[in-house]
């Protein structure tokens, strides 16, 4: 990420992309929450930014994150903000208000998408939110362009004096393509002391301002390197694309031999439009195909262009030629095109053709999640009156599939849990007679849940709140958080302590370890019992943390197949059907319980479940 | 249909459960909560023991009583019948402690000494809160069992987890129609793959049975009334007196019945058998037609089995219990009252099941004349 000489090829991903263009840009400022597909970003910033002299943090949610990099452009820094598509639209008033002001030092938010939502729980687009908080859109194609296009922005950013907004998407992040490296600037840009009479403030009257400033990018754009057109001078049939649409329409233009008679415009400036540009083939065509990810952001764009110049056109994009959800793949763009061009799709498919089996996401073997809702299932089905979940975001997200005994009902956003259980809660004082309760792990907790948790506490509402406390960002990847005594420099600092903060607030306070089924669940139904705002923190280390430690001190669970009931009365798969850790499989030959050794991890919960004791664990010398 | 989503749909949503606990100590599926059947997860399993056990599904009950009995011993309003006996314990101590005669208590003492059974699993009462059920090995285990509860908690789950284990070999069941019921339908073996040892069951003592109670709803109106720590023994008197009486500390505290109606558990609705029709020994309390002050303190047994004639026979010959002569009329006014129930049981279905008769639709023709 620091080394090469300008001109040298490097093989990268997108996110080492976004990583090297932030240091050739020279940033002296870099923040994010992590979210998936972009959450390498700042774990690699974090490495580097001793060496490069910039400062990089994991923050505790995307505000601190956004508002942070505001700060650090005040001072004239250049601050790189990174979220993904959820996290962009939790800084929405941040990202407002700093637009309206403006900025000072280059600031750039990078927001990663995940169309057909590979890791996350929806496919929002962020591009939306350029529009709404009037700010330019760009938008990378190549693993070059992802690169060179971040210190573009950030000249951008301080040439017109505002925030500037690079979408990205998964197969961008995690695609991977040769870069030309750029220079890295020797040293960074000295900052500059915030004078007395220096504002970047949100008040009503800097809106036209603001208007003005994307008139100016809009002027940039016009004539940018980013976009750009192949095919005949007066196109009847033309393609815009933006983002990965651009890569998937010129390989279908080429499978379908259309590329010479179909115009292909690849857009890099999403937004403003640059509509002079547009304009000089989109006045020719009859028919116009927009090639984008997730929604209709260009298609709406060109079509207001269209009927403001009074053209003539008929568009095919999202809902009509491609689906109207879901990830562009080669096959759909293809099939799209041919429709464009009257062109007969191909029978063979760009994709492969082999059906993969369908499987459910699940925990990892080991992972104390499956433990806590296999209690938590037991305890609410022993309530007189089943209770209600409320979930929250994070691995435990998938308990609300089979991995999590179908735990909960509903789930809003991170750190939505704890409030909507306390609107449950408070409407058991009003006839509502179940219990109620809500999890978060403990990254969510410092990242929104706190406020929630005040507000419950004080309005003494009846609920539980279960604390999954396994030391780890886990879904992302582990990175560290308040939590856990470290930085994303590597730093190590005194970690925040999740039961005293609890007891400040007020609540009342539990910890259990879910290993230990059978006093956890005991202690799950006190709390349960108890009226007010109870917390009950379900403290194991993360399995994939625990795998390592567990690898210097190997622990073998095995079947003894001869006890084992298999499928019988008694028992019907209980560890493999119920329990569901990818651990215990089945043999099919002999019809019994079967454990597997390459993917179990010795925690050995299985054993305390199985109802012939037919599990065995084997602790070595320890025994 | 998958095991537990049949007991679910046909049994626990219907509110025809009697918590007998037929279901439980098998497997990891089923449990109980305050006498309240909980299935943890779903069994997919498309038959299972829990189903074929549950006195509340499907069954022929005229087919199971010649299975086990006597035909000709059969009589239509209380099954099985070789005699009906007016007894009470002997010893004291027995007496002091029980809810009438303290009959059961006795036999099932002399039925361990005796080498009739190994073990027997019966309802700890503990005052009539929180009862539970219990695996009891010796004499003084039986005695700590006298005294009966009006929550029913789940004591075949009790019966199951012994049988599994495979450790006694005759082991004796105490329990109210819905449980005995539940146990002859283990003795019949109806899963071939897995018969739990069923062949380990000794004799079964049926207990009689009006209805039992909401387990939450009678603590609650314990506490309304009386301390529940204290009460060691409640009891309903005959209709007359309209009461359920609360023992605290040695005094009686009256609750008007009005008070308890409410609370009788919805499963007791549909149920139609009141004198415990599958078992060796039947046994109640003593219900004189010249008053509750004549026989008050005595029991009433009916003999259904050889073995239980046998057990009944020595007791006398050992003296075990004291015989008195049975009231006239006695068994005309049971028969009676044990028609009453059945038909308020199949009324009380034929609204629940517009028209049919549930669980017990196999007893067709049995049951026309109701």
């Amino acid at each position: 990420m620091t080394g090469g000489v300008p001109g040298q090829v490097c093989l990268m991903q997108g996110n080492e992309a976004i990583v090297r263009g932030a240091v050739e840009a020279g940033i002296h400022f870099a923040a994010s929450y992590p979210g998936s597909p972009s959450s390498q970003v700042l774990g690699m910033l974090g490495k580097i930014a001793r060496e490069r002299g910039f400062y990089a943090e994991w923050s505790t949610n995307e505000v601190c994150a956004l508002q942070a990099c505001t700060g650090a452009s005040l001072a004239g820094g250049r601050a790189l903000c990174v979220v993904k598509q959820n996290g962009l639209l939790c800084v929405a008033d941040a990202l407002h208000c700093a637009a309206q002001a403006g900025v000072k030092g280059g600031l750039v938010i990078v927001s990663s998408d995940d169309p057909s939502a590979h890791s996350s729980t929806n496919e929002f687009d962020s591009r939306w939110q350029a529009v709404s908080a009037g700010i330019p859109l760009l938008e990378p194609t190549t693993m070059q362009e992802t690169k060179d296009m971040i210190p573009y922005a950030f000249e951008l950013s301080e040439k017109v004096g505002q925030v500037v907004l690079v979408r990205v998407t998964t197969r961008v992040c995690h695609g991977r393509g040769n870069v030309v490296l750029g220079p890295l600037p020797e040293k960074l840009r000295p900052l500059e002391r915030v004078k007395e009479w220096d504002r970047m403030v949100c008040v009503c009257y800097m809106h036209a301002p603001a208007l003005e400033k994307l008139e100016e990018s809009r002027k940039c754009f016009e004539d940018c390197s980013y976009n750009r057109y192949q095919g005949p001078e007066t196109p009847e049939k033309l393609i815009i694309a933006g983002g990965t649409g651009g890569l998937y329409g010129q390989e279908a233009l080429r499978r379908l031999g259309k590329d010479r008679e179909t115009g292909f415009l690849t857009l890099g400036t999403l937004w403003p439009l640059p509509e002079a540009y547009i304009g000089k083939y989109l006045r020719f065509a009859k028919e116009v195909l927009i090639l984008e990810e997730v929604d209709p952001f260009l298609e709406q764009a060109v079509q207001a262009l269209a009927g403001r110049e009074g053209l003539q056109v008929k568009f095919l994009g999202r809902g009509n030629a491609l689906p109207a959800v879901g990830e562009l793949d080669p096959d759909v763009v293809t099939g799209a095109i041919a429709q464009l061009t009257g062109a007969v799709a191909p029978e063979k498919k760009a994709t492969s053709e082999l059906e993969l089996p369908v499987r459910e996401m699940s925990f990892c073997a080991g992972c104390p999640h499956r433990a806590t809702f296999y209690l938590l299932k037991r305890a609410i089905r022993q309530e007189k009156y089943p209770g209600v979940v409320v979930g929250d975001i994070g691995c435990y997200f998938m308990a609300g599939q089979s991995a999590g005994q179908y735990a909960w009902q509903t789930c809003n956003c991170m750190g939505s849990g704890v409030n909507v259980a306390e609107g449950l809660g408070q409407l058991t004082n009003y006839g509502l007679d179940q219990k109620v309760v809500t999890m978060c792990g403990d990254s969510t907790f410092f990242h929104t849940i706190l406020p929630g948790l005040v507000n419950a506490t004080y309005h003494n509402a009846n609920m539980l709140l279960i604390v999954l406390d396994n030391s780890a960002t886990a879904m992302t990847g582990f990175q560290p958080h308040p939590g856990t005594g470290l930085t994303a420099m590597g730093d190590h600092v005194k970690p925040m302590d999740i039961p005293k903060i609890l007891d400040a607030v007020g609540c009342n306070v539990e910890v259990a370890d879910p290993f230990d089924v059978v006093e956890a669940e005991k202690t799950l139904r006190r709390l349960l019992d108890e009226p007010g705002m109870n917390v009950l923190i379900m403290r194991q280390p993360c399995a994939t943390l625990m795998a390592k430690e567990r690898s210097k001190k190997p622990v073998r669970v095995y079947v003894d197949q001869d006890v084992c009931l298999g499928d019988g009365c008694g028992c019907d798969k209980y560890c493999s059907r119920v329990w569901g850790c990818p651990g215990n499989t089945w043999d099919f030959k002999k019809n019994k319980a079967l454990i597997d050794p390459v993917t179990c991890v010795g925690c050995g919960v299985c054993a305390k479940l199985c109802p012939s004791g037919a599990i065995k664990v084997d602790r070595g010398e320890e025994a | 249909m998958l095991s537990t989503i049949a007991l679910d749909t046909q049994v626990l949503r219907q509110g025809l459960c009697t918590g007998c606990g037929a279901c439980q100590g098998l497997c990891p599926y089923w449990g109980s909560v305050d006498g309240r059947t909980v299935c943890f997860f779903d069994c997919e399993r498309s038959d299972g023991r829990c189903q074929r056990f549950c006195p509340r599904m499907p069954t022929d009950l005229g087919a199971l009583q010649k299975r086990f009995f006597a035909e000709e011993t059969i009589l239509p309003e209380i099954g099985p019948f070789r005699g009906l006996y007016l007894t009470r314990a002997a010893d004291p101590d027995i007496r002091a402690r029980a809810q009438h005669g303290g009959s059961m208590t006795a036999l099932v003492e002399l039925a361990l000494k005796e080498g009739f059974l190994d073990a027997a699993v019966l309802t700890r009462s503990q005052g009539g809160l929180d009862p539970e059920g219990v695996l009891a090995t010796t004499p003084e285990e039986v005695r700590a069992c006298s005294g009966s509860s009006f929550q029913v908690p789940p004591t075949l789950a009790a019966l199951n987890r012994a049988l599994k284990e495979d450790q006694f070999h005759s082991i004796g069941v105490v329990g109210t129609p819905c449980k005995t019921l539940a146990v002859y339908k283990m003795k019949a073996n109806p899963l071939p793959e897995n018969d739990n040892h069923a062949g380990n069951i000794g004799m079964v003592f049926g207990l009689f049975c009006g209805w039992g109670l909401d387990w939450d709803g009678l603590r609650d109106l314990t506490k309304r009334h009386a301390d529940p720590a204290k009460i060691s023994h409640m009891d309903i008197p005959p209709s007359k007196y309209h009461s359920l009486d609360l023992r605290e500390e040695g005094k009686t505290v009256s609750v008007n019945l009005d008070e308890v109606t409410p609370l009788v558990r919805s499963g007791c609705r549909y149920c139609v058998d009141m004198t415990a029709e599958f078992a060796d020994l039947s046994i109640g309390g003593a219900r004189s037609a010249s008053g509750w002050d004549v026989d008050k303190g005595w029991n009433q047994i009916i003999v259904r089995s050889e073995k239980g004639e046998a057990l009944l026979e020595l007791a006398r010959k050992q003296g075990v219990l004291e015989f008195k002569d049975a009231m006239e009329g006695g068994l005309e006014k049971l028969r009676k009252a044990s028609f009453g129930k059945k038909r308020t049981a199949v009324q009380n279905l034929r609204e629940l099941t517009e028209g049919g008769l549930g669980y017990l639709s196999p007893n067709r023709e049995l049951l026309e004349n109701l």
